[in-house]
């Protein structure tokens, strides 16, 4: 082989190990998940790979609500979570100082206990008779004689609760390296601290907001933990028919065509969000 | 609370990894020239051999019973061996004096959180005819049932389990395995009543307060269906052990309409337990065996044995097939079928025991144990105890989903 084919070469050869994984992790997987969604027949007798397309239809047909939900619920916390997770980053990017290694620390902390035991602790913090759903009373945003745990709004809560981290980090990591010397030279230039920050550092912050906001709706939207614990059986998600098919009903098929129509829909979502929101786009705009 | 979520999850990366791992072999093959082509050929040579789930066919029942009489385990000396159990289900001084009287080393595993959850785990193991590397599994009847039935188990060698003449009469047989030649009782418990007198003010005593207004939207209802609707049938005046597939719908229905009203907070495992506590609901369809332990932390937890009867569940020791030690296994059994054992057992988790004569030992060592009839039900309760129904595979299919659109999934 010559020395210049070597040099062409040498980029897959890096590749390689990467492609090897995706190959043996995902498409393998990917793959054999989309024939199971194509098989019939029953537990008993076994299924079997007979092209059955319907089975996507009266997937949808059947759990379209179920669908809705969970775009819904992980909509609305990512929302949330935006909202939270904007101006704590900004904190720790440009307020915490020398306690910045210390507040990314707090942030991610909770990961260091399963995420099952920390909905379960929410569980028992949320009860109806806690201090917690008695202050929420008192503000309105529970009824007096309402309930918290097993509504929709405690699985939102939930959700954003849970994948905060995800928005933070990406928020910070953004924010923290904008050059302060744009906002000088902003500021140098007239602009109030309020046109500074909408004009420069907003708009550069983009990239952190649409990489946070994608890292807690994907996730969020096949959620099922959350809906099991902090719901009841009006707030189930998507997450959850999966695996009542897959595990409970021994429903192969439709658990897997589930799975890909729910994957389908967040790419169809993800290609609009980047195309109007799209990170390039949007700095151009700005710029 | 749910581990099951947890497990769920596990068992799907784990069905995952199954097919990931068939596919391996064929990895390598292509990793010298035209990746691209292989990658085809490799992915779809992967579908292709995962064209088809085998299905859990009942086998022929002569060929297990022929088995059956054909087994035979030999003395061997115990090495390391594996027993699945579920959480907070055993004394763990008991597994150490085992070690210690007959050797070697049991690796104690709680992994079983669910039935189902289990069954999707080791699920592709055994469907291939593969060990699923456990000894001993502990399964609840109706999916003890299925795994008889499905051929997933190894008949035990009932010559090293000489004990086995101690258990009660009532658990001698069972319908799934008339001679207890594949399952073996471990603990039983019953499906009954649970809630907080001080918030109901009076002693519930009905199933019927399950679907009372009364109670709307302050009580939760068990999502496994073999347990709530069988519940439902006896309160309807039917023994759940004869139903058919028609029945249990029928009270699935039943349970249907009321969730339509808003009847119950929430469908619940075991989690039930946390929302009566916490004062979310004050009634609860619960198990006999939390209900003790409960109790233990307030005395205002009360579990009534329903009037109109109550399910009486068994969780049973199994041998997958394939097993690799089953000597240890049988020992094992023997051992905990031994009446000191049995005490020292139920003792600690507070479920009831198969083992005849147990009462007796306890009524000296722990008189309150004793006395408890949620741990010794009285003959009258003991009369009022039914058993799930037999379905089979295709019959629970239709039972799981018709409960999963009440639950909402």
């Amino acid at each position: 082989m010559s020395l210049s084919r070597r040099r062409r070469m040498l980029p897959w050869w890096f590749a390689l190990p990467g492609l090897l994984w995706l190959i043996v992790f995902f498409a393998i997987p990917i793959l054999n998940q989309v024939s199971v969604s194509l098989m019939s027949g029953d537990p008993e007798k076994g299924y079997e790979l007979t092209w059955t397309f319907s089975t996507y239809w009266d997937a949808i047909r059947d759990y379209h609500a179920q669908f809705t939900r969970s775009f819904g619920y992980a909509g609305a916390a990512t929302l949330i979570d935006f909202v939270i997770a904007f101006p704590l980053a900004y904190f720790i990017a440009y307020k915490a100082g020398r306690f910045k290694g210390l507040w990314l620390l707090l942030v991610i902390l909770p990961f260091f206990v399963s995420q099952v035991m920390r909905t379960a602790s929410w569980q028992l913090i949320l009860n109806d008779q806690g201090w917690l759903v008695a202050r929420m009373q008192d503000v309105g945003v529970v009824s007096d004689d309402g309930r918290f745990l097993a509504t929709g709004k405690a699985v939102i809560f939930g959700i954003s609760y849970n994948f905060l981290p995800f928005m933070v980090l990406p928020i910070y990591a953004t924010l923290d390296r904008i050059d302060r010397r744009l906002i000088e030279a902003a500021s140098d230039l007239y602009c109030s601290r309020w046109t500074a920050f909408r004009k420069v550092t907003l708009p550069l912050a983009v990239p952190g907001i649409f990489a946070g906001s994608l890292l807690v709706f994907i996730p969020a939207c096949g959620d099922y933990i959350n809906s099991s614990i902090l719901g009841s059986s009006n707030t189930t998600m998507i997450g959850n028919v999966i695996q009542s098919k897959f595990l409970n009903v021994l429903d192969y098929p439709t658990a897997a065509a589930l799975s890909f129509i729910l994957m389908g829909v967040i790419l169809l979502g993800i290609a609009i969000y980047g195309r109007v929101l799209g990170t390039k786009n949007l700095t151009e705009l700005a710029g | 609370m749910r581990e099951d979520d947890a497990r769920a999850q596990s068992a799907l990366e784990q069905a995952l990894d199954e097919q990931v791992l068939t596919g391996r072999t064929s990895r390598r093959r292509f990793v010298g020239r035209s990746a691209g082509a292989a990658l085809m050929a490799t992915g779809l040579a992967s579908v292709l051999s995962a064209c088809g789930i085998t299905g859990t066919a009942t086998q022929n029942v002569e060929q297990l019973e022929e088995e059956a009489a054909n087994v035979r385990h030999p003395k061997v000396p115990i090495g390391d061996w594996t027993f699945s159990n579920w959480p907070l289900y055993m004394d763990k001084a008991v597994l150490k004096d085992f070690d210690r009287r007959f050797g070697g080393k049991v690796k104690y595993v709680e992994d079983i959180n669910d039935n189902n959850d289990f069954f999707g785990k080791v699920r592709q193991q055994l469907t291939q005819d593969q060990p699923i590397g456990r000894d001993i599994v502990v399964l609840t009847d109706p999916m003890a049932s299925r795994w008889v039935r499905s051929g997933f188990v190894t008949p035990y060698d009932l010559r090293n389990v000489p004990n086995r003449d101690n258990l009660v009469a009532t658990l001698q047989s069972i319908s799934y395995d008339p001679k207890r030649q594949f399952t073996l009782p471990f603990q039983s418990g019953a499906i009954g009543i649970g809630y907080d007198i001080r918030a109901t003010g009076r002693e519930l005593t009905s199933m019927k307060e399950f679907f009372n207004p009364e109670f709307k939207g302050k009580c939760t209802m068990l999502s496994e269906p073999y347990d709530s609707a069988s519940s439902v049938l006896i309160m309807q005046g039917k023994n759940p052990a004869n139903a058919t597939i028609d029945d249990m719908l029928g009270a699935v229905e039943f349970i249907a309409q009321a969730a339509g009203k808003g009847q119950f907070r929430r469908f619940t495992g075991n989690d039930y337990t946390t929302d009566l506590t916490k004062g979310n609901v004050e009634l609860v369809m619960a198990y006999s065996g939390d209900m003790v332990q409960l109790q233990a932390d307030n005395p205002n937890l009360r579990f009534a044995y329903p009037d109109e009867g109550a399910v009486l569940f068994t969780d049973n020791l199994m041998l997958p097939a394939n097993v690799a030690h089953p000597y240890a296994a049988e020992t094992m059994l023997n051992y905990l079928y031994e009446p000191d054992v049995a005490a020292k057992l139920c003792a600690y988790i507070n479920y009831i025991s198969p083992v005849s004569g147990i009462r007796q030992i306890l009524e000296k060592s722990d008189p309150d144990i004793a006395e408890n009839e949620l741990i010794f039900p009285t003959d009258e309760i003991r009369e009022r105890l039914k058993v799930y129904p037999s379905l089979s595979t295709i019959e629970e299919q239709q039972m799981y989903e018709a409960m999963a659109k009440v639950t909402g999934a």
